[in-house]
């Protein structure tokens, strides 16, 4: 009898919830699709970084964890509340508290189960989407098949499976502590607004404003602020935190002391009734209004965040690996023999061009980048703001090389024919400067700042290039500098071997290059810049630390041999490993944070239906008793929506800027946070139209 | 001014085929300005439906009712939100105040409905307090006063637009016998002093002691009306107590 009771239960709540039982089963969905992701046997097979995916959607898994499970112990809670009548009768009738709460569970597990096979089925369909974006982001074809992997639904049921086991672990408390009269009587309960110390409370939205204010000034010029000091920033987050929470109270409190101050605007229309409506909403809901704020920030700040790596991964990669393949040596005798015997075995060879990196013993370009470009802060310089000199002669960063780099003309016309630039020509007393744009960008024209000699005294300065070179470690770091062939007495600093193919380069060069690199052993660079196997003796080396990786921060690759057809499928999978879990934890969070919203006006809805019928009998009109509906909905709707967006916008933005600045990337700063908010906004109206509808029929039904 | 309101053979039947239930049945009567009728009947009589059609939440299955020259039954959705807007006023048993205004604000929010101005409303809304002896309690919300005290908010509000005509449904079932009287008493005032038209059901004989009218409604049809004239308010309770056992009302109608 219990089980037949459960299913009906079942069933009227699952009409009841429906916006939470849909966010279920999108979230077992989304939980099988990432899953499959790291489980898919041909990816494992064909990336070798697939670890870092795996990691990062464990991760992404741990906080969509803990927010479902907080949606369900909510929901629990919630449920066991509007149903309390309904418990008191069971207890009249007779049952015993320990079978009721078997039964509630039961109704749980039951509605989770539903949740999870449905949330199975579309999840099929959500991981050929996703499989489909990925192999073409990895320049692979994707033949739609269904892949049924035993440890991703081990891992997907026991992720959902445990957000149910810590949400209803303590629910059995609860009925422990029922007592019939206050279950019977909690329906008839009135919404009990205790109003006290409200002219104080609104002040607190006044400190949340100008927090935020001080937030952004924060961000945006740290330096104005005591910097970017662990004990700031820790202070920031408590206060966001802080600011985040309190805002609703400040905001409820506000609205009440403007209605208690009979302003003007209260007597407009059915002002005073939503202000009304709102305030003690607000109130009552303050710490999940909160909750649901920070949620969305979460959303939008992961949204932002894959969104700049999706750019990045679209408009850079490209640029940063101009040649076919690139193969380095820190060895200036090198003549790659072994080299291009594997690359003509595996492909078709159109062009070979070897060629050495020069320099002249002197690190002036070095020191000057090493003190002038932000990356470095203030790492390389004295108190004072001059260079320090015994830090630039222990640097270990492997930036730059230990010396300046060159090259000569001939071979620059050289490589850039390859690339089919333009050859440039040089005076005998010329010299030009390749350099990577954002590294131009940020230190501007610092031609005045050099002395290049040649043999017959200082060269002049003609110009600076900046088409893509493959400057982060072949070609120099960030720059070089590009002399007349004869113009300086040169070394040699390393050697490089540029190759130009047919077509595509085959699946595992850049692997098959790598081995032999080890079998070597003495060719192998670790990129930190010393010889793997060696003691650091800079004597020995041609020259002592002649491996650079550039300045490039956030995302950054530097290889000895590099195939761009290996490469770019590689790089762009590790960035996914980024977008992907950041775009998981994004929906998950809005889906969960709008469920929350809609059930929370949805079941309130019979409170609701008895506050419009009075508006109706004091002769409001159908159209306009809508019209009161959707200006409340929007109104409960926006404000955790706007205020999350304010927030999460200066964060954004800040984080945008970093981004741009550093990698160099060409993109509006207001790019990524526009398009997360757009997206945003698609997921949120839909929400909203599914509760304004229910809201509506739920109102109406009865009135 | 007579045939202030008129109802003609008014008729409400539930269900259809052969399952019809005639909740009221072919009744007509009418209310004169500055009246106070009360309707009174047994459980399932009529006369919550009959109040219903009156204030126009129910649409009648046939017949008329004429305010002045409108007929009510006649009109559009929001031809009647409008009329019941402009032309009445509504008190309920569980009062029907907004828990989430304060008292003075669910008077407020009535007159805020008909686009008055603020400083009309405020004088207006302290005068009706000031008259229900509420201006005390303006500032608390409804879970802070007594019974009583949100039946009489739920009287300002009724009244704040001097509607054509006062409805009231069973307007002292939740409250105790000294706040019933005080409500009553209430009632008379606004009958006497602000003119107002009041249309009151009820099943309980002292409360419809106070009216100056009464019918009795049962099954659906009027088969009783009584008229209080001149007479003390204590005969014409023994009257309607007399009426009530000769239909078999309940002992527990009469308090």
């Amino acid at each position: 009898m219990l089980g037949k009771l459960a299913v009906r239960n079942v069933k009227r709540s699952a009409r009841d919830y429906l916006v939470y039982v849909i966010t279920m089963t999108f979230v077992a969905a989304l939980m099988f699709a990432f899953n499959s992701i790291i489980f898919s046997p041909d990816i494992r097979e064909r990336v070798d970084a697939v670890g870092i995916m795996a990691a990062l959607v464990g991760l992404a898994t741990f906080f969509v964890v803990i927010i479902v499970t907080w949606l369900i112990n909510y929901m629990v809670r919630f449920m066991l509340e509007k149903r309390s009548r309904e418990f008191g009768t069971y207890l009249l009738l007779g049952m015993r508290k320990k079978e009721i709460s078997r039964l509630y569970m039961r109704e749980n597990v039951l509605m989770g189960t539903g949740a999870f096979f449905a949330g199975l089925v579309f999840g099929i369909l959500l991981q050929q989407i996703l499989m489909a974006v990925l192999y073409s982001m990895i320049q692979l074809d994707y033949e739609l098949h269904l892949e049924f992997n035993r440890w991703c639904i081990l891992m997907t049921a026991g992720c959902f499976w445990g957000c149910y086991f810590l949400a209803l672990f303590r629910c059995k408390g609860r009925f422990k502590k029922m007592n019939i009269c206050d279950l019977m009587h909690a329906g008839n309960k009135n919404e009990e607004i205790r109003e006290s110390h409200e002219k104080g409370k609104r002040w607190l939205l006044f400190l949340a404003v100008i927090f935020l204010f001080l937030f952004g000034l924060w961000l945006f010029f740290g330096g104005l602020l005591g910097g970017w000091n662990g004990g700031t920033i820790i202070g920031f987050i408590v206060g966001l935190v802080l600011t985040i929470y309190l805002f609703y109270t400040g905001l409820s409190a506000s609205i009440i002391c403007y209605i208690r101050e009979k302003k003007e605007g209260i007597y407009k229309g059915q002002n005073l009734f939503l202000l009304r409506q709102l305030s003690s909403k607000i109130k009552t809901m303050r710490f999940t209004m909160g909750t649901i704020t920070a949620l969305f920030m979460l959303a939008f700040l992961g949204c932002t965040v894959a969104m700049m790596f999706g750019d990045y991964q679209n408009k850079i990669l490209k640029e940063k690996f101009p040649f076919d393949v690139q193969v380095y040596s820190a060895d200036v005798e090198d003549d790659f023999k072994k080299e291009l015997e594997v690359i003509k075995d595996e492909a078709k060879v159109k062009y070979i061009y070897p060629y050495h990196i020069y320099t002249d013993g002197t690190a002036q370009v070095n020191s000057w980048l090493y003190t002038h470009l932000r990356e470095f802060g203030t790492m390389y310089l004295k108190k004072d703001g001059k260079p320090d000199d015994k830090a630039l002669a222990a640097r270990d960063d492997g930036c730059y090389c230990e010396y300046d780099t060159y090259m000569k003309l001939s071979d620059y016309n050289h490589l850039r024919e390859m690339l089919g630039y333009e050859k440039i020509s040089l005076k005998e007393d010329g010299y030009a400067i390749h350099i990577k744009k954002r590294v131009l960008k940020e230190t501007g024209d610092f031609s005045g700042q050099l002395k290049i000699l040649g043999k017959k005294g200082e060269l002049v300065f003609s110009g600076y290039h900046t088409e893509a070179f493959s400057q982060d470690g072949h070609n120099g770091g960030d720059y070089v500098i590009v002399v007349p062939d004869e113009a300086c007495d040169l070394a040699p600093y390393y050697a490089e071997l540029a190759v130009d193919i047919e077509g595509e380069a085959p699946g595992g060069l850049a692997r098959h290059l790598d081995e032999l690199d080890k079998e070597n052993g003495s060719a192998y660079m670790d990129w930190s810049g010393d010889k793997e196997g060696e003691e650091e003796d800079s004597d020995t080396l041609q020259g002592p630390n002649n491996s650079c990786c550039g300045s490039d921060t956030i995302v950054s690759y530097a290889a000895v041999n590099l195939v761009r057809d290996n490469v770019i499928p590689e790089v762009k999978y590790i960035l996914s490993s980024i977008v992907f879990p950041c775009f998981y934890i994004g929906l998950v969070f809005v889906c969960i944070a709008l469920t929350v919203l809609s059930v929370q006006q949805l079941s309130d809805s019979a409170k609701y239906r008895f506050r419009y019928g009075v508006l109706k009998k004091i002769g409001l009109s159908k159209r306009e008793i809508s019209d009161v509906v959707k200006r409340q909905l929007i109104a409960y709707y926006l404000c955790p929506a706007l205020f999350a967006a304010v927030i999460a916008g200066i964060i954004s933005v800040f984080i945008s800027r970093k981004f741009i600045f550093y990698t160099g990337i060409e993109t509006h700063i207001f790019q990524y946070f526009g398009i997360s908010f757009l997206l945003f906004f698609g997921i949120y109206i839909l929400y909203f139209v599914t509760t304004y509808v229910e809201f509506k029929r739920n109102i109406e039904n009865e009135m | 001014m007579d045939q202030y309101i008129r109802i003609c053979d008014v008729e409400k039947y539930y269900g259809n085929g052969s399952n019809i239930t005639k909740a009221v049945d072919r009744v007509s009567f009418n209310v004169d300005k500055g009246e106070f009728v009360g309707v009174m009947g047994a459980s399932g009589s009529g006369k919550t439906t009959l109040l219903n059609m009156l204030s126009t939440i129910d649409r009648v299955t046939a017949g008329h009712i004429f305010y002045g020259d409108t007929d009510i039954t006649e009109l559009s959705e929001d031809g009647l939100s409008k009329f019941r807007k402009e032309n009445l006023g509504f008190v309920f048993q569980d009062y029907n105040l907004l828990d989430t205004l304060t008292i003075e604000e669910n008077i407020v929010l009535a007159m805020t409905i008909h686009k008055k101005g603020r400083q009309e409303i405020k004088e207006k809304c302290d005068a009706v307090m000031k008259l229900l002896g509420i201006e005390e309690i303006a500032g608390k919300f409804p879970y802070q006063v007594s019974g009583g005290q949100k039946q009489r908010c739920a009287c300002a509000r009724a009244l704040i637009n001097q509607p054509r005509l006062l409805l009231a449904d069973e307007p002292t079932g939740a409250l105790d016998s000294r706040s019933a009287q005080t409500l009553l008493e209430t009632f008379v005032r606004m009958n006497q002093e602000l003119e107002a038209t009041i249309f009151m059901v009820t099943h309980d004989a002292f409360s419809a002691s106070y009216c100056s009218r009464i019918l009795f409604l049962k099954d659906g049809k009027i088969f009783h009306e009584l008229i209080r004239g001149d007479k003390t308010r204590r005969i014409f309770l023994n009257e309607i107590l007399d009426v009530l056992s000769l239909t078999g009302g309940e002992p527990s109608d009469v308090r």
